[in-house]
């Protein structure tokens, strides 16, 4: 037997005596492993907010020039400057939109946009009135909307209405929170109608069907 | 009436249960018009529903310095449709809440997979990319990343909208993006992959023994090579 041979003869055995010491080792001790299954819920941790008309419409309108045949009638915007309503302030106090946080606590913020007519003619712009306006109206003494101008305000049971107006940017919604700070917690809610003040006149005559956009955001600070 | 008038006068006795009987009739009308009215108002908000909208609390931030030139993936945003309509959601970046730092030019954002067409509950992550332009000035950038749900409720001639915020933001250090000393252009490796090949397959021939061998026949009436001068003499 050459040497490689009893080399091998030697080695052999050894392994396998090697191999059954690590099968063993793997064998299950007698005590049982045991492991505890454990779950945990956390909180949303979602900004979200959910808006349910209940049953909104313009109407009531009133304004505009009854010796031009331009006077608001009903649910019809009239010029100049003919004034409409979604539900109704104080004393009756209907207020048909609610708005409610159905995330985290957010300020909660309102924005307007342009007004488009049916017909893809000239739209009417946002404007605000008093002081500061973030977009002066051109009506008589910048106290109403000029031509081809709006003005949508909301009001809530709060009692704050919003005199300036919406604008086409998001901004604290004044109705929420205590003392207006839009601030919102979890499911805090408002109910809210507005207030359209129309244009002293229109550039596109031939519509008489528009629409316009009202957005409600939640965001994560004022800023303050 | 005049004859129910005068059986009441010839029997007085009567005159409590008919009148028992109209008070309670009136009763049931009110009480069925009461009911019929609320019934139509559940049935008008069943029937516009609500629209909602929700996205992640937590910020959209990068966790380290973007570098001009440099491009990001930032994590993705958590967006859901928590009104009753289905809603195709969309994400842009506007600056809204009024926080520290340059406003984050929209540009510089691009969100593949915007819109998502999402059903009531139903929520989607979606990728976003930053892309740095080489002439991004360094310092602390903020916006705000905006969920717009496309659903809309009309109020009259008004749609009533919904949307949802939350913050993005990330540092933009100074220096170009980071780059190796040695960097092999985008073709390299096509080509590369395509000299293996070839020699894989020079390679083979070689090994495999087999020969191609090309000759030249002459053709009838060709004079063979070397006697073109041998009838000139």
């Amino acid at each position: 037997m050459s040497r490689s041979w009893k080399l091998a003869a030697v080695l052999l055995p050894g392994l396998l005596v090697a191999g059954c010491g690590f099968g063993q080792s793997t064998t299950q001790p007698n005590g049982k492993a045991a492991s505890l299954n454990l779950s945990l819920k956390t909180v949303p941790n979602v900004r979200s907010i959910t808006v349910t008309p209940v049953k909104a419409t313009f109407g009531n309108c009133a304004g505009g020039k009854q010796g031009n045949n331009t006077a608001s009638t009903g649910s019809r915007l009239g010029y100049p400057n003919g004034i409409c309503w979604v539900g109704e302030t104080d004393p009756i106090g209907v207020y048909p939109i609610k708005i409610t946080n159905t995330g985290i606590a957010s300020f909660v913020y309102i924005n307007g946009s342009s007004a488009a007519p049916s017909d893809g003619g000239n739209g009417w712009s946002l404007c605000n009135l008093g002081r500061d306006p973030a977009t002066t109206c051109n009506g008589s003494r910048h106290r109403a909307p000029g031509i081809d101008q709006y003005v949508v305000k909301n009001f809530s049971p709060t009692g704050r209405p919003d005199f300036s107006g919406l604008s086409g940017t998001p901004e604290c919604d004044r109705e929420f929170g205590q003392r207006g700070r839009c601030w919102a917690g979890l499911g805090a809610s408002q109910t809210e109608g507005f207030e359209l003040i129309g244009p002293f006149a229109t550039t596109d005559n031939a519509s008489t069907n528009w629409t316009m956009t009202i957005t409600w955001t939640p965001v994560p600070t004022d800023g303050s | 009436m005049s004859e129910l008038r005068a059986r009441l006068n010839r029997r007085p006795w009567l005159v409590v249960p008919v009148a028992l009987f109209g008070l309670l009739a009136a009763a049931a009308a009110a009480a069925a018009t009461a009911a019929a009215t609320a019934a139509a108002a559940d049935a008008a908000t069943a029937a516009a529903g609500s629209i909602g909208v929700g996205i992640q609390a937590g910020p959209v931030s990068l966790k380290t310095a973007a570098h001009p030139g440099g491009s990001y993936q930032l994590p993705a945003v958590y967006v859901v449709n928590t009104g009753t309509q289905d809603e195709s959601v969309l994400l842009k970046i506007d600056r809204i809440s009024p926080g520290h730092g340059r406003t984050v030019p929209p540009s510089w954002v691009h969100v593949s997979a915007s819109p998502v067409r999402l059903s009531h509950n139903q929520s989607a992550s979606l990728p976003l990319q930053l892309s740095v332009p080489a002439t991004a000035k360094p310092g602390r950038y903020f916006s705000d990343v905006v969920a717009h749900g496309s659903g809309q409720i009309a109020a009259g001639q008004a749609n009533l909208g919904v949307a949802a915020a939350t913050s993005l933001d990330f540092t933009v250090a100074p220096g170009a993006v980071s780059s190796p000393w040695f960097r092999l252009p985008a073709w390299w490796l096509p080509a590369l992959g395509g000299l293996i090949v070839l020699g894989a397959a020079a390679f083979f021939f070689r090994v495999s023994g087999f020969r191609v061998r090309i000759e030249r026949r002459a053709a009838p009436g060709d004079v063979p090579e070397g006697q073109e001068h041998a009838d000139v003499t």
